[in-house]
Formats: C-alpha cells, structure tokens, sequence
C-alpha cells in the first residue's frame, strides 16, 4: 500500500483507516456547514489532474489543512470530542508532506492555479464557516488521494 | 493544597511488539489505596501546532495500570508524546511525560507462525492473525535440485489461503514474513514448513 | 449505485391518507430540485439512482409529508457520497467442472440502471481496482481455502474427482472499507474419473 503521486512515492500511511477517521466525525462535521451552495474542492481543482501535477497539488493542500484548517479549528474539534479522528488524520497528513517535501523540486504552475482556486473560493468564506466546510470536505480529498494509492 | 502530595508515576517506557504499543510506568504505591492512572498522548502534529492540546488515550481514562495499551491511539509513524498521571480519589498528580517520544517505526516485528497443510493436491497455508497493519510475503517452492521460489503476497492472517497446485514426486516447502507497509518494514522468515502430496503423478 | 431514499412515516398520522414530496440537492450548486415521480406519493420510499447517477458528486435529499390541508416541514439526509458509500455486490460466478477441474468465472456487477435501455456500466470501470475474494470449500475433506484474484477467470485444477465443492466470491476494493457483499454459495461436483473405474 503506497500513494505514488506522479514522480513522489509515500509509504506508510493506509488510506482505509484514515477514510474510517473522517467516517467516524462526517456526520457531525458537515452537520455544521449549512452553505452548501459552495464546495471547495469542486471539479475544476480536482478533475483530470495529471500525474505531474498530483503531487504539487496534494502537497499544497496537505499543507493548507495542517498549517490553517487543522490548526484554527482544533479548539471546535475538542469541543466535539473528535480529537482523536482529527489527530489521525492531522498526523497522517503531516506524516505525507514530510515525505512529499523530499522529492519535489520545482513549482508546477497548473497545479498551483488549481490550489488558488480552491484557496480563493476559501477567502470569500467567513473564517469559521470556511473551516468547518473545508473538514466536511475531507472525504473528497481521500477519495482524490485514492486514485494515486497502490495495493 | 494535596495536589502536590500525590507522587507523579516514575520510569515510563513503551514496548512495541508487532505494532502492538505498551506504555508502562512504576506504579505509585500508596499503603491500602488504590491508585488510578489517567494517560494522554499528543502526535508530532499536536505538538507542532496546538501544543495545548493532549488527547485522552482511548482504553485508558482512568486505570489501575501500570500500564495502558497505547496501540489505538497511535495512529501515524510520526512521533508521540505520552504522559501518565495518578489519581487517587479528587487528588492528581502531576504529569510525567515519556522522556523520548515513541515512533512506531520502532516496533520488533517477529517471524509469523504458519501453518501449512494440503487439500488434496493444492497446498494451503495458514498465517497468524496480527491485525490490519500486516501483511505476508509467503515464499514456496519445490524442493527438487535446481528448484525455483515462488513468491505470493498474503492480504491478511487468520484464513487459508490456497498457495499453489503441487504435483506428486517431491515435497513442497514454505516460509513467510511479516509485512507492515505503515512502517515500511517486514519480519524475519519464519521456519520453513514442508509437506508432500501423495499418489500418482497426473497425466500431462 | 441504488439509491433509495427511505422514510417513515409520521408517527402520529399512522394508518392516515398521508402523501409524501421529495427533493433533492447536489452539494455545491444553487437550487434543491424535484423529482417528478415522488411527487404527492403514499409509499415511502424514492428511488434517486437516476438523480445521483454522478457518484462524484454528493448529494442531499428531502421529504415531507401532506395530510389533508396540513403540510409538515422538510426533513434533510445528510450529505451523501455514492463513490463511498454505495455497496459493491457480489459477482456473477459461473462454474463448469470436469473430473479434476473447476473453472470459474466471474462477471462484475453492474453499476444500476432504472431504464433498462440505458447503456451498462460496469462497477469495473468505477473501480478499477475492484478485486474478487474466492473462497472454496471441499465437502469431502471439510477444508476451505481462499484466494485474491483481480483477473475474471480461475481455474481450479487438480481436484478429486467426484467430489462436490462449493464457492462463494466477494468482491472488493482495496482501499474503501465496505461492508462485504458474498455471492450466493454455488456447488459443483467435478466428474467421475473414467480410469478409476476400469482398475
């Protein structure tokens, strides 16, 4: 089992338990996102993105959850008693970036327009409701992940 | 002011066999008491970016202990912290944290056990059941000169599974190890277990 | 990827003439849309298989209920995922047998379709790596044994003749925990052994 993301290859990380995390939290996480005229990782960010692009793409957002979903709606996620599906997943996103870091060496420019435009669609959101769409969104980004996961 | 009364839990230690985590501590004996522990663990990414935030170990809120089976609550081969505190009655005590944190790419991965029988001619191999984490790379082969090894990998333990169809004249040999893809790591190879099929070689 | 939306009734207006109307919403665009034939129905249930066809997309369903001139408020699912949520059923498993053989092979099921005329989709080509547990069992010996295929075909060779063994098969993606769904046991006896009887 390997995520292998165009030229990046990650081990160690079994995409199954991380799927039955976010399963565990769904319900009451999307429960909380009520603007559902808006989906963030809509089609134009994740749609045909080819091998070269994937593991830019992956890197940014990985990057993005850790360092500002994950981050600022922590407190909310110990208010929900999610703590340890979050930290599985926190961990296991931070496990992946760490790997991704090493073999990526320049920007791809495609990939990057695909990231802004997620990240644009997050800006025009208010900050709490933007965070809590974004982790009701987490089954999206594992079910793109699992077309780079090898068994 | 009690709090500071009650002794913290000394000498913490994990002992990971096949990814199965304990957290162990000397226990705090307090003469006809019964001293509880409560344990909490943070990952590598609570400690880089909610540092405040410690998670309550799942099988072990409030135990007799000394020791608390962890397996659960780590979930990523990144770092973990761990601290244990004791309780007795309404009095805590402050927390001791395990002095390195535990990674559990460190665990001791031993060879599985295996049992190998036939089904008339087809060879079947049965692997110990170490959870979802493993895997198996079983090899087989003949055991005739020049012989080639066959190798198959084994999704999980604990069911036969059907390795090859063997063909009278000479026995058939097998060893496997353990896989654990979320560490990167296998086991040894376990013994090598053989067995031979009687009776006549089938017409070709 | 059937899609059946299921409710029950109100409790307080059990046995009453109550009609039911459906909607449903895909997550990210504008507008909650109707679905023609679960409009001012009495059984409760929809089928939205056609509505949710795109299993990357994830939806939202309502229902509410009519009685008389009253008129209940909408009651919401949660936010649906076909691509993770929909069961994969079994294959369709097809055995012939000779005196020490079985062959077997398998048919991945179907993605559904409510109008027949429709053009069939293989749960194959939503899951391309969609794979078969085979799983044996010999009367005679009482062993079972099983094996992970990812091809359609398996031939069972070398077998005792004259000898009844049953298979089941689940299929399954690697990947998406999913509750299993076997095939129905089916039993074969492989063929008298014709030199056995001239001894």
């Amino acid at each position: 089992q390997e995520f292998q993301f165009g030229p990046c290859r990650v081990e160690g990380v079994a995409l199954p338990r991380l799927l039955e995390a976010f399963r565990t939290v769904k319900e009451t996480m999307q429960i909380q996102d009520n603007i559902t005229s808006v989906r963030l990782l809509q089609r134009e960010v994740l749609q045909d993105v080819s091998d070269a692009e994937s593991c830019y793409l992956v890197h940014d957002l990985l990057k993005f959850y850790l360092s500002t979903v994950f981050k600022n709606y922590s407190h909310k996620i110990a208010e929900f008693k999610m703590l340890p599906s979050f930290s599985t997943l926190a961990n296991n996103f931070l496990f992946i970036v760490s790997k991704l870091q090493l073999s990526m060496s320049r920007l791809n420019d495609s990939a990057h327009r695909r990231f802004l435009l997620f990240k644009s669609t997050f800006k025009q959101l208010e900050m709490e409701t933007a965070l809590s769409k974004a982790f009701g969104e987490v089954d999206i980004l594992l079910t793109w992940m699992g077309k780079f996961y090898r068994l | 002011d009690g709090v500071a009364a009650l002794p913290a839990p000394q000498n913490l230690s994990v002992h990971s066999t096949n990814m199965k985590h304990l957290l162990t501590w000397s226990p705090v004996v307090l003469p006809k008491e019964t001293v509880y522990y409560s344990v909490e663990y943070q990952g590598e990414y609570e400690s880089l970016y909610t540092s405040d935030i410690w998670i309550p170990s799942k099988w072990c809120l409030c135990t007799e202990g000394p020791e608390c089976d962890v397996t659960d609550d780590i979930t990523a081969t990144v770092p973990y912290s761990l601290r244990v505190r004791a309780i007795l009655g309404s009095q805590t005590s402050a927390w001791s944290i395990l002095e390195q944190p535990f990674n559990r790419n460190s665990t001791i991965l031993t060879p599985p056990m295996i049992e190998v029988s036939q089904d008339g001619f087809h060879l079947v191999i049965e692997l110990e059941d170490l959870g979802p984490q493993f895997q198996f790379l079983v090899a087989y082969w003949r055991r005739e000169p020049d012989t080639k090894e066959h190798a198959k990998i084994v999704r999980r333990g604990g069911i036969p599974v059907h390795l090859e169809t063997m063909e009278p004249g000479a026995p058939y040999c097998v060893k496997a190890q353990a896989l654990v893809n979320a560490i990167g790591r296998n086991s040894a190879f376990s013994q090598t277990k053989c067995v031979e099929v009687q009776g006549e070689a089938l017409p070709l | 990827m059937k899609n059946v939306l299921h409710w029950n009734p109100p409790e307080s207006l059990r046995g009453a003439e109550v009609t039911y109307t459906v909607q449903y919403f895909i997550y990210g665009q504008k507008k909650w849309l109707n679905k023609a034939d679960c409009k001012n129905i009495s059984r409760t249930y929809c089928d939205l298989s056609d509505e949710t066809a795109d299993y990357e997309h994830q939806y939202y369903a309502k229902v509410k209920a009519m009685w008389k001139t009253n008129c209940s408020k909408w009651i919401e699912t949660g936010r649906f995922y076909p691509f993770l949520e929909t069961r994969i059923g079994p294959p369709e498993v097809a055995l012939t047998t000779d005196e020490k053989s079985i062959s077997i092979v398998l048919t991945a099921p179907d993605k559904w379709k409510t109008n027949p005329e429709d053009c069939t989709i293989s749960m194959q080509q939503i899951y391309s790596n969609l794979k078969y547990n085979v799983s044996v069992y010999n009367i005679k010996s009482k062993r079972t044994w099983s094996q992970c295929v990812t091809n359609h075909t398996l031939v069972l060779s070398w077998l005792e003749p004259n000898t009844l063994y049953c298979v089941q098969v689940e299929s399954f993606v690697p990947g998406l925990p999913r509750p299993a769904q076997p095939s129905q046991k089916q039993c074969v006896r492989t063929l008298e052994d014709p030199t056995s009887a001239l001894k």
